[in-house]
């Protein structure tokens, strides 16, 4: 009888122990973070599993300064923004372009990275920028900006544009002379290009500046406004240039707070 | 571009705006289906063949072990122990360019090799991989339709003087095919679907017009649900034809 009692109180204090547990839990929620680990440097995943890049450390930064918690969950790009949208995800960040497109149907936080598209070929060509592309069979990621472009100036039915899953699967394709060239965002286009010795990137100055923004659900004002002001301190203390260093080797430009 | 809603929330717009992509998907993934149909059954069919060859005598009977037997079952063990993707990305990106390569391909090289992959590189990587996928499983529709008919009927056969190609021809396969038509129109079928892995390597066919669509509107009803009737469609035409086919070749056994 004693040892059912012992037995009894035990189960009952393990109950009270792990609800307490969980409701403290549920005090500082964690907040889903999705990111497509395909787009070195932006993030992708080490040897060990982990996910990083920039975007990683630019978004933890952000969090320790707005004091949130977070986890971060390798999503699909194709998927990634039907997560955003069903709750699966919380906020995210991947590299995601701020345009007037995206602005209709999700809220974006002031930049955190300065973006322009840039174009790789076979170190062999001649083009000069998007416009000598014509007829060339041209390679991008499906609803990219660099879809985007090409598809402004081509046509978007146009069987030319050939767009595939995620930037190593367009580079590898362009590496192996399936395609004539790849248009992307500059960070991942360089960092791809220099992996093979057969190709080059070529900057068209026609390209607009752009800038990445996290993306946030449409009218989560709180966690917009908590983000942004995480951000604003992360830019103010030089740690914003210092991940900046790290993973492009180069001086951080100014970001505008808009 | 004007907003047009169906039932209050089907953007039709976004799909007659792209609807080039979709009618030019919709005949490529006829066009594939059909090719890989033909294609599996050839290789199905010798493979089936090879994997129920026998011979009495040295040396046709190691020569059926080694070199038919052996190499067809390993072959059918891959295709059906792999996932189709997983194969589509091995072709395409490690095997073809092994054999079309413009500095060292081992079948075409050059400046011909630089425009067949940029024309038809997709296209052929899906073939050969979809090919080589069907033509296992038909391999094995043949095989067991094969092994279905009586072994008493290839003795007689045999003992009356035809060769082991005559009985196969004449006594064996009309047999066998009536029973394997069922099962190969599943496997038309199941084509059919899998042509939309071929997308993953840029292939433009049906699902590759909705996932544009949906990369490019963030909408996920109006593209995904498009595709999935025309698929529809299209596998309720295949299985009617199957059922037209069984009704005329069915018939002898029914008489």
């Amino acid at each position: 009888m004693k040892l059912l009692h012992k037995i009894v109180a035990s189960i009952g204090l393990i109950t009270l122990a792990t609800l307490t547990w969980g409701s403290a839990q549920a005090q500082t929620k964690e907040l889903v973070v999705g990111s497509s680990a395909t787009y070195r440097p932006f993030a992708y995943e080490s040897p060990s599993k982990e996910i990083v890049g920039y975007d990683v450390d630019m978004i933890k930064a952000i969090a320790q300064k707005a004091g949130l918690k977070i986890k971060i969950v390798n999503t699909p790009w194709t998927g990634i923004f039907a997560a955003l949208n069903n709750g699966d995800l919380d906020l995210v960040i991947s590299g995601v372009t701020i345009n007037d497109k995206r602005k209709q149907s999700y809220d974006f936080t002031t930049p955190y990275f300065e973006a322009r598209q840039l174009i790789a070929v076979h170190s062999n060509s001649s083009a000069k920028g998007l416009k000598d592309l014509a007829g060339k069979k041209i390679g991008v990621v499906t609803g990219s900006t660099g879809d985007d472009m090409a598809s402004r100036e081509f046509g978007k039915t146009n069987p030319d544009i050939r767009r595939f899953e995620s930037t190593p699967v367009v580079m590898s394709e362009l590496a192996n002379n399936g395609l004539d060239a790849a248009i992307g965002d500059n960070g991942v286009i360089a960092f791809r290009a220099q992996e093979h010795k057969q190709l080059k990137t070529v900057s068209d100055p026609g390209f607009p500046k752009e800038y990445f923004g996290i993306v946030v659900k449409q009218g989560n004002k709180a966690l917009q406004d908590k983000l942004n002001a995480g951000l604003a301190a992360v830019k103010a203390d030089g740690s914003y240039a210092q991940i900046y260093k790290k993973w492009f080797l180069a001086e951080a430009p100014a970001l505008p707070a808009q | 571009m004007e907003q047009v809603l169906w039932f209050g929330w089907f953007r039709a717009d976004i799909i007659s705006e792209y609807g080039v992509l979709f009618w030019r998907g919709l005949q490529m993934t006829i066009a594939v289906t059909l090719l890989c149909i033909v294609q599996g059954t050839a290789l199905g069919l010798s493979i089936g063949m090879a994997r129920v060859a026998e011979a009495r005598h040295a040396p046709a009977r190691q020569i059926c072990h080694y070199a038919l037997r052996w190499p067809s079952s390993v072959y059918v063990s891959f295709f059906r122990g792999t996932p189709l993707f997983v194969q589509i990305l091995l072709i395409h990106f490690a095997v073809l360019p092994l054999f079309i390569n413009p500095t060292d391909g081992l079948l075409i090289s050059g400046e011909a090799a630089r425009e067949l992959k940029q024309n038809y590189g997709a296209f052929l990587s899906g073939i050969v991989a979809l090919t080589l996928n069907a033509g296992a499983y038909i391999s094995e529709i043949f095989r067991a339709g094969i092994q279905s008919i009586d072994k008493g009927q290839v003795e007689a056969s045999r003992s009356l003087g035809l060769s082991f190609a005559r009985t196969m021809y004449h006594v064996v396969l009309p047999q066998a095919f009536r029973r394997m038509l069922p099962p190969l129109g599943n496997n038309a079928i199941s084509l059919l679907k899998d042509s939309s892995l071929i997308s993953a390597i840029g292939l433009a066919e049906l699902a590759y017009a909705a996932r544009t669509v949906a990369g490019a509107y963030s909408r996920y009803w109006e593209p995904y649900l498009t595709i999935s009737l025309m698929y529809w469609v299209l596998t309720l035409g295949l299985a009617y034809l199957v059922k037209k086919l069984e009704a005329r070749y069915g018939r002898g056994d029914s008489r």
